[in-house]
């Protein structure tokens, strides 16, 4: 097991190169002078000129990634040309604020994703299922800015229990959580509920049943461990989205986190926050991808990371 | 099984709780419970849409950032509403008889926020930094040191007396120098910066003190006892960044924030109908308009750039789609700023775009290549196509091309050879209130891209006119000169005038004395809530 660990993230290595090689190609090949876009409408020439040397833009592009690489193997992301902060802080900033918002909804996502699921699977085609399974066809479907204007219209301002943004106390957290996690959920209650459906139709739970098992014990210990692969894979990708892919949920309740920060750095063609957050984010996803590939094998004995298993 | 991923899941969040930035709630100013409105304390809250980028007079580029550091930081002299210059820390000042230098007599007794004394030696060691001149030479200069780049030296005559040498005469260094970026920090707290770095905590003299910034949340300063003016009556001021319009007309009827900026045209009617909200109008200095790319044969002929002109209804585009606020353009330059003379606007007349397009020999219509930003200028895209059916109206066909704006502005702002468009949508703001940075920038012939002059505009009679009002320090001539530059512009039509911006905020009722400045700022300073 620890052997696989290992190899895994000395094989994420060269993904992570091959990530920071391509943001930082991308980024560069958006038409337009960054200069221009950094300095300004109204920069004189002169500034723009002093903004290109200090990218080095007019470097090649080997001698620019060059001199990033060096530096970020120093752990040196670089300053941001928006606010001349160094890039490290900026997303050390934010990052507790996305990784508590991203977490919250996915306890939210998981605890109504798998009940809801596990209920509708178990009881198929009764009012509850078609009820919960028209909610999450609703749920993946809702535009997320659409849901969080409808949540502060309702909590924020007719009931007036709730903040309607902005960052600070548990309340806080709770409308941008909902909203993030809600189609989530939603996912992940139609993902549990066919994955349950194929489970409840396998032989072994014919057998644990014509045994006199409980139906209880039938659907939670036999069934639903077998069929939480799927949804885990599911699950783990859904975080990682949800850590970096917040954007509008962050803007729509004023979040600071990383999705925003994402975003504005790209329109402000501030190229070291772009770069540094994608990185950081490409870190993320393979380690979460790694932990979902550790749990497999929770979930399933057969399932092992030993040599010889698997070879 | 489940009961690892829960407790992994619990355990990650647990994590980022503590690491994270959810801490109690005594930090947050006027925290709303239950949504109530807690207006006890004198603390005020404005919501603005987007984030200072700095608070360094070197980096500052921004409303947001002019609006958040001028509660902090003074200038030397106060753009007031109406567009007068009033003492700030210069008291007053007088152009020498040559007009090669202007004196400054700053106000005495007046400490920055560290106690630090506000003296020349303190004005001199800011405007150096500024236009990275004297100590600072070779070193990084402002992105807004253009507005002083006719100031040679800044000499420290004695304690309260400053001296600016020109390198030649210029009329509207005053104007230039009221500037919000061009405001005066403690030395002390600039000396304090590694290389590189930049203020974000900013020491100035003004009637509030920085007390803290939470990036993409907020800014929060207090009253400073000691500001030399009026007292504010606030004990602190909270501005919060909140990107989402609607979120922030939310903000402001659960009573999280007093006042908002930015209202969008299609939320005015509801707020106002709002017990207890009123929003307020207010004129912008930023000019719309569509730029003719004169290198081209098509608009060589005034007649075609007139016709045009005629071809678009300004009152219904501000009628419809900004819902009744700001006014089509009268001039090239808003009528707050000194110098504006009304020349229009040009009527809308189709029958008379049409005639004086087959007078062109455009009988049949023409295409047209027609470059646009989205979502930079209030409702720039929907006023391209309302356009675009306008010019269909009198057979121009207009092909809409737009671009995220970097790659937008790189592309407009080009040499004529380069051009792809034949025309093209900007906007102006004319920060200083003069007519000199509105006009000289964008029509004299030296200030072809990459500076800001785009339609390759080149009068010489425009040029003489400009280069003169510059020198020239009696006001009331400057004014007869602008006057005429702007009847000369305004016929050549080398754009298309639509329309000023208007600006609309919306603030709680009981807050009383805010300032709505035409330059897009909010001012905090005289206001409080009843």
């Amino acid at each position: 097991m620890y052997g696989y660990i290992i190899r895994r993230l000395l094989l994420a290595v060269p993904v992570l190169i091959g990530v920071s090689i391509l943001v930082f190609a991308i980024i560069r090949f958006i038409p337009g002078d960054p200069a221009r876009a950094i300095a300004g409408v109204n920069a004189t020439p002169e500034y723009i000129e002093q903004v290109r040397r200090e990218l080095l833009l007019d470097e090649g592009l080997h001698v620019q990634y060059y001199v990033y690489f060096t530096n970020l193997l120093q752990g040196d992301l670089g300053r941001s040309t928006f606010t001349r902060r160094p890039v490290t802080v900026e997303l050390m900033e934010r990052f507790p604020n996305t990784l508590v918002l991203s977490a919250t909804a996915m306890i939210i996502a998981s605890v109504i994703g798998l009940s809801a699921g596990i209920v509708s699977a178990t009881r198929r085609y009764s009012m509850f299922d078609n009820i919960s399974m028209l909610a999450a066809l609703v749920g993946v479907a809702a535009p997320v800015f659409w849901l969080g204007v409808m949540f502060q219209i309702l909590f924020s301002v007719n009931l007036g229990w709730l903040p309607s943004s902005g960052i600070g106390t548990w309340k806080h957290l709770i409308l941008p959580a909902l909203t993030l996690g809600l189609a989530t959920a939603a996912l992940i209650a139609r993902i549990t509920r066919s994955s349950m459906l194929e489970v409840l139709r396998q032989d072994y739970i014919t057998t644990a049943r014509s045994k006199g098992l409980i139906e209880r014990v039938v659907t939670y210990k036999h069934a639903l461990k077998n069929a939480l692969i799927p949804v885990v894979t599911v699950m783990g990708l859904q975080f990682g989205t949800l850590l970096g892919g917040a954007v509008l949920t962050e803007t729509v309740f004023s979040w600071p986190g990383i999705g925003r920060l994402m975003v504005d750095s790209i329109l402000n063609r501030d190229y070291p926050v772009v770069q540094g957050a994608v990185l950081m984010l490409a870190v993320l996803f393979v380690l979460i991808n790694l932990v979902v590939d550790i749990i497999y094998a929770f979930l399933d004995p057969r399932i092992s990371y030993g040599n010889k298993e698997v070879e | 099984m489940k009961k690892y991923l829960v407790l992994m899941l619990v355990l990650v969040f647990v994590i980022g709780f503590v690491v994270g930035g959810c801490g109690p709630a005594e930090d947050v100013v006027d925290e709303p419970d239950n949504g109530e409105v807690i207006a006890e304390g004198q603390d005020l809250v404005i919501a603005i849409g987007a984030e200072p980028e700095s608070l360094d007079p070197l980096t500052m580029n921004s409303a947001p950032a002019a609006t958040v550091a001028e509660h902090m930081v003074d200038n030397l002299v106060y753009l007031a509403v109406d567009g007068s210059l009033e003492p700030s820390l210069a008291e007053s000042w007088e152009p020498t008889e040559d007009g090669q230098a202007w004196v400054l007599n700053l106000r005495q007794g007046v400490t920055f926020h560290d106690g630090e004394p506000m003296n020349a030696e303190a004005v001199k060691y800011n405007l150096d930094r500024f236009m990275a001149k004297g100590d600072f030479e070779g070193g990084q200069a402002a992105i807004y040191a253009f507005l002083l780049s006719e100031i040679t030296e800044v000499e420290v005559v004695d304690e309260y007396t400053v001296m600016l040498h020109l390198a030649q005469e210029f009329a509207p260094i005053i104007s230039h120098l009221s500037h919000t970026f061009i405001g005066i920090h403690s030395p002390a707290s600039l000396e304090a910066l590694d290389a590189g770095e930049n203020v974000t905590a900013p020491v100035g003299t003004g009637p509030f003190k920085y007390v803290s910034w939470d990036r993409g949340e907020q800014i929060v300063m207090e009253k400073y006892e000691d500001y030399w003016g009026d007292v504010p009556q606030l004990d602190t001021v909270t501005f919060k960044f909140v990107p989402e319009a609607s979120s922030r007309v939310i903000m402001l009827e659960t009573g999280e924030a007093h006042a908002i900026m930015a209202v969008p045209p299609t939320d005015i009617e509801r707020l106002n109908a709002v017990d207890g909200i009123d929003v307020v109008f207010e004129n912008s200095v930023r000019v719309i308009y569509m730029g003719f790319n004169l290198e081209d044969e098509k608009f060589q002929d005034v007649r075609v750039r007139q016709a045009l002109n005629h071809a678009i209804d300004k009152e219904a585009i501000i009628a419809t789609i900004f819902q009744g606020v700001g006014e089509p353009s009268s001039a090239p330059i808003v009528p707050a700023v000194f110098g504006y003379n009304q020349v229009g606007p040009y009527q809308y007349d189709p029958d008379l775009a049409r005639e004086l397009l087959a007078e062109a020999g455009y009988a049949d219509g023409m295409d047209i290549e027609l470059f646009h930003p989205t979502g930079r200028y209030s409702q720039d895209a929907t006023v391209t196509e309302a356009v675009q059916a306008m010019f269909a109206e009198v057979g121009v066909n207009a092909s809409l091309t737009t671009y995220e704006w970097g790659t937008y502005l790189d592309t407009v702002i080009t040499p004529p050879d380069q051009a792809e468009h034949d025309i093209y949508m900007l906007g102006w703001g004319t920060v200083t209130l003069d007519a000199d940075y509105g006009l000289y920038a964008l029509f004299h012939s030296t200030q072809w891209p990459p500076r800001n002059n785009v339609s390759y505009y080149a009068n010489s009679d425009v040029d003489a006119l400009l280069d003169e009002a510059r020198v020239t320090p009696d006001r009331g001539v400057r004014e007869g000169l602008y006057a005429e530059v702007i009847e000369i512009i305004w016929n050549d039509a080398p754009w298309i005038f639509l329309h000023n911006e208007g600006q609309v905020n919306a603030v709680r009722s009981n807050v009383i004395g805010l300032i709505h400045h035409p330059l897009e700022n909010i001012l905090a300073w005289d206001a409080y809530i009843e």
